[in-house]
């Protein structure tokens, strides 16, 4: 039992880990990585709305009809998009300001509306938690490396505080929106090379 | 005049729903393999979107602001997006077939499409009347067309180039699309 | 909050009953299959597959378009219920399959000289092919564009690589390639294909008798996919065990290599495959074509026999093989020694092609156990005569019938099926082909003490393969050149003691320019014996021709006793009856033999399936395209070819143990790096080269 909830875990972490391995949700990844800290938070913001939609799918799974099902996880979906976006709103308004629309957004990822019919639909309360939490971490994680790739390169910081020195000259590029595509780019290519060995 | 001119370049070339305001990322990826999908998917765009733009403006305005309960904007706006595509299906399946083959079969993945709820959520957010959101949503979508397209035809070329293994598909999509996005950057002095 | 509640519910009840109302009005009938894989699709509608949404995917997977595995979020559960959706209906008729005929060097230089032309097909009318480029292929994707369902994609080697589990077989891009790089066939038209005059094939391809894709093997080697070349040569050649061991190898004296530096060493390269396969322990899945009802009898189970048997039930007909001997294999078995082609690795071999379900009666003979009626009688719709030639000629010298005396193919079969035979101390061979070298290294290793081959030409003229003279000579056997035996001379217990000859001596060149061999008067020498052995060549032993049944009659026989036939169809004077081998040829190569075979298994397909049994349209057969023909290749750095490893001298002559061995994987891989892969060099028959 504890085996397979812990499978359910980390295969989010490295085997079907998001948005490299399954290439999904690729919006929020690309727009809100400039820094760590976004990286980050939009995260956590997108791994509690997996875990509460995924804990609920899956108690409603034996009664929400199967036609009209997505519907429903699109309600339920929107349902915990719309409280984290409060809560954020209450005690993170900075961070809330600087992620903008991409909170609201959370609704049309396709990384949750796809975990919650390929996962929690069809497991038990407990299993699709496991899910929800690994794939959310892995989500994070990525969203944090991705964070810290660009922030670094482009700012020349991390998490604020400046790595190289005053005279460093950061590649704006990199935090901007072409230099996002590039950089995503060139991490999934290493992940690929990783992979293969 | 102006004003609409200015704001229709601005949204298509200067914050391109694709590729600066990275929005609908996942179909920019998907269907983009083929220059006929490219295409179909563009044009269901433009349409889901002027439409979506308009009853979401009007829902925003007439409902949810006089009530008072903005904060059911995202949960609201998904419910209606959902629903008009759905019924614009059905009905395009029955009543038009011919235009319902070109561009039904690419109206279901416009419902998680972001850059339709996205474009949305912008038109409230900038506070744009009717007439504005209805230009900004038209060009967005054209926008979105634009950079699909463009990408497509690079994406065919490439997809017989010699490509090493580990940048295949994806990988080597995403710098692409990062290429083009700094063309469009050319664009930045224009509004 | 009442006022937000009240709004949701009353929103979604708004919707709820907007859709409701329209999914009865705008209802529009669809497959119902569509909506039961949607149903296990992952609905997100996320695009990831490339389709446009879920319900496009789950059309494509109805449709056929897409694999059940289309949905890139969908769970192994999810994808194992759309497959039985589907219920993966196997078909009864055979599917067609778009193959990349291609395989070799590296894609058309030009690629990269961008000259604003971006099509495969534009390219080709400019540049036709006058336009030398290495492989043919132009590499511009005109296949991948045409390609509707994403099957066909440009691979790392620059030539399309075909997806068989998108592939549907439309065509399409068979069509696009102006160059035939890519065909759709079905496998059995793929195995009964043969060379044409317009088809792009290297000097090796054009030669080879069985018409094997040599420089494709070559490249899959070079690759390091050896069982993949196992594959395409077993598209053309059952038997590469044996071939790969006995085989003279006629491709290697076309290859264009060869004309600035030694030829590559092709057929030690298929021995190596084949050795590999064998040895990996595994038999790579032969696969047949679904099953047409029809049946096939092969009388004779040699190369001829095995090779048309193979590509009959290969391609769905039901086969029985009738052999006289008490073990398959003809020829192969019985006319081949041990060292050079081991029985276990002939049992190995002929195993893989019964395991296809064939059936094989032995210990029958043709005309005496069974006949065309007995045959007719069965259920048999056709039959494939390939009795081979195992009637030694004879000398006609007086006291050829003294004890001691053998003939070459009655000697090496008794030995073969296990007789011992009393050949005393010394022997005499008398002939200068492959049969009689077999015969003088076959004594040897019977313990004999000294053999001599006796010829009348000279070793330049000895048609025996150059390795096995050179063999034979390293083993010991004493030459006696320019030699015509006139008598056997016996002792009075009727037991041979000498062989008398004539000694010649080369006169004028005759017409064909051959100095021809002139007995000098009075010179008759004797050679002291115990064993003499006639290989001077066989024919068919017409044995068959004493069927009973009526028909048997209008079978017709050449004035050399093999079966007349239509060279290019291989049909008898019975329409039904087919031929190939030695028994249509007379003696000639196993490679011939297998090549006839499946010629043979062709026009038999077309006389079961009632067609017109004709000729294969421009067929090449032993013909070459000249323009294909080099005098003089450029850029060639001479690199010494792979040299067979072979056992000592001493070591092989005390038993049968195998002389030539294996090539070693890096010299292989080396030798295989030799080859120019000039499958594909363009050639214009319009435009004569200067």
């Amino acid at each position: 039992m504890a085996q397979s909830i812990a499978k359910e875990f980390t295969k989010g972490l490295w085997a079907e880990l998001p948005p490299f391995k399954l290439v999904l949700g690729l919006c929020p990844v690309l727009a809100v990585t400039q820094s760590v800290e976004n990286g980050i938070g939009m995260g956590l913001a997108t791994t509690f709305v997996l875990i509460c939609s995924n804990f609920l799918v899956s108690l409603l799974r034996n009664i929400i009809p199967a036609k009209v099902r997505i519907a429903c996880y699109i309600v339920i979906i929107a349902t915990f998009v719309t409280i984290v976006e409060l809560l954020m709103q209450a005690y993170v308004y900075e961070l809330f300001l600087k992620l903008g629309i991409f909170i609201p957004l959370i609704v049309v990822n396709c990384l949750v509306l796809g975990r919650s019919e390929a996962f929690a639909g069809k497991n038990a309360p407990h299993m699709a938690i496991a899910d929800g939490l690994g794939m959310g971490i892995g989500f994070t994680l990525s969203l944090g490396a991705l964070g810290a790739v660009r922030e670094s390169l482009g700012a020349g910081t991390i998490l604020g505080t400046p790595l190289f020195g005053p005279d460093f000259q950061p590649f704006t590029f990199m935090v901007q929106a072409p230099g996002a595509f590039v950089c995503l780019g060139l991490m999934l290519c290493m992940m690929n090379l990783i992979g293969k060995k | 005049m102006t004003d609409f001119f200015v704001l229709a370049i601005s949204c298509i070339f200067v914050n391109n729903i694709l590729l600066a305001q990275f929005l609908g990322n996942c179909p920019f990826l998907g269907t983009s393999k083929k220059m006929e999908t490219a295409v179909g998917m563009s044009m269901a765009v433009v349409f889901v979107l002027v439409m979506a733009g308009i009853i979401t403006w009007m829902t925003d305005t007439y409902l949810l602001k006089p009530l008072n309960i903005e904060f059911l904007r995202t949960l609201s706006f998904i419910l209606v997006i959902a629903s008009l595509v759905q019924f614009v299906e059905m009905f395009l399946k029955k009543s038009i077939p011919g235009l319902y083959a070109g561009l039904g079969i690419f109206l279901p993945l416009i419902t998680t499409n972001c850059a339709v709820m996205g474009a949305c959520l912008i038109n409230i957010k900038e506070e744009y009347t009717f007439l504005q959101a209805v230009v900004a949503s038209f060009t967005y979508a054209i926008g979105f067309g634009l950079a699909l397209v463009l990408f497509a035809g690079l994406r065919e070329r490439i997809n017989i180039a010699r490509v090493p293994q580990p940048l295949q598909d994806t990988s080597l999509g995403l710098v692409t699309a990062g290429i083009i996005a700094l063309s469009f950057y050319a664009f930045k002095g224009m509004v | 909050m009442t006022e937000a509640l009240l709004f949701m519910l009353g929103l979604g009840g708004a919707c709820g009953i907007v859709l409701s109302f329209a999914s009865k009005i705008f209802y529009v009938y669809e497959d119902p299959r569509i909506a039961l894989v949607e149903e296990n699709l992952a609905a997100a509608n996320c695009g990831g597959c490339g389709y446009a949404g879920c319900s496009a995917a789950a059309e494509a997977v109805v449709t056929g378009k897409a694999p059940p595995s289309v949905c890139v979020i969908s769970s192994p559960e999810g994808i194992s219920n759309v497959a039985a959706v589907m219920g993966m209906d196997p078909g009864t008729a055979e599917p067609h399959q778009a193959y990349n005929m291609c395989e070799g060097g590296t894609r058309a230089t030009d690629k990269y000289h961008y000259m604003g032309v971006t099509s495969c097909k534009a390219m080709s009318v400019v540049f036709g092919g006058m336009r030398d480029c290495h492989i043919g292929c132009i590499g511009l994707g005109d296949c991948v564009k045409s390609c509707k369902f994403g099957a066909v994609t440009m691979g790392s080697h620059g030539h399309p690589v075909v997806d068989d589990n998108k592939c549907v077989g439309c065509g399409a891009c068979q069509k696009a390639c102006p160059k035939d790089i890519i065909e759709v066939k079905s496998m059995s038209e793929k195995l009964l294909k043969f060379n044409q005059k317009h088809d792009p094939l290297a000097p090796c391809a054009q030669t080879c008798p069985a018409e094997i894709n040599i420089p494709m093997y070559i490249n899959q080697i070079k690759r390091g996919d050896y069982l993949g070349a196992v594959q395409t040569i077993r598209m053309r050649n059952p038997l590469l065990l044996s071939c790969g061991r006995v085989c003279p190898h006629p491709c290697e004296s076309e290859c264009r290599r060869g004309i600035e530096d030694e030829p590559v060493s092709i057929n030690q390269l298929k021995r190596f495959v084949a050795d590999y396969e064998m040895f990996s322990g595994a038999r790579i899945p032969i696969k047949c074509a679904p099953d047409t009802g029809k049946k096939v009898a092969v009388v004779g189970s040699g190369p001829s026999g095995l090779s048309c048997a193979y590509f009959l039930r290969r391609i769905g007909h039901e086969v029985s093989i009738f052999e006289s001997m008490p073990k398959l294999g003809g020829m192969i078995r019985y006319g081949i020694p041990e060292y050079r082609l081991p029985d276990d690795v002939l049992d190995w071999e002929i195993e893989g092609i019964l395991n296809l379900g064939i059936k094989s009666y032995n210990h029958v003979k043709f005309g005496v156990d069974f006949g065309l009626g007995s045959l007719m009688a069965a259920g048999y719709s056709a039959v494939f005569l390939g009795v081979g030639a195992w009637k030694d000629y004879e000398l006609g010298i007086p006291g050829e019938d003294l004890e001691g005396c053998f003939t070459g193919i009655d000697m090496l079969s008794r030995r073969a099926g296990g007789e011992v035979l009393d050949l005393g101390k010394t022997a005499a061979v008398i002939g200068g082909g492959n049969t009689a070298v077999d015969c003088a290294r076959t004594m040897l290793r019977l313990g004999l003490e000294k053999v001599y081959m006796v010829y009348r030409r000279t070793r330049k003229e000895m048609p025996a393969n150059e390795v096995e003279i050179v063999a034979s000579e390293e083993e010991g056997v004493e030459f006696v050149f320019l030699a015509a035996p006139t008598k056997v001379v016996g002792n009075d217990d009727g037991h041979v003691t000498h062989l008398e000859y004539l000694q010649m001596q080369l006169g004028e060149p005759d017409a064909s320019g051959r100095r021809r061999p002139e007995p000098i008067e009075g010179s008759e020498t004797l050679l002291e014996v115990d064993t003499i052995v006639t290989a001077i060549g066989q024919s068919p032993e017409a044995s068959f021709k004493q069927d009973p049944h009526p028909r048997m009659a209008e079978l017709e026989l050449t004035r050399w006793n093999t079966i007349e036939n239509d060279p290019e169809t291989l049909q008898s004077t019975i329409p039904y009856v087919f031929t190939a081998g030695d028994a249509a040829t007379g003696p000639s190569l196993v490679v011939d033999a297998i090549g006839g075979g499946r010629r043979a298994a062709r026009s038999i397909d077309l006389f079961l399936k009632g067609e017109k049994v004709e000729p294969v349209v421009d067929s090449l057969q032993h013909r070459r395209i000249k323009e294909s023909i080099f005098t003089t290749v450029k850029g060639i750095t001479p690199r010494k070819r792979a040299k067979m490893p072979e056992l000592t001298v001493d070591s092989r002559l005390d038993s049968f143990v195998e002389v030539d061995l294996v090539l070693p994987e890096d010299q292989a891989l080396k030798e295989a790096n030799r080859c120019l892969s000039c499958c594909r060099l363009c050639y214009n028959p319009d435009i004569k080269t200067a």
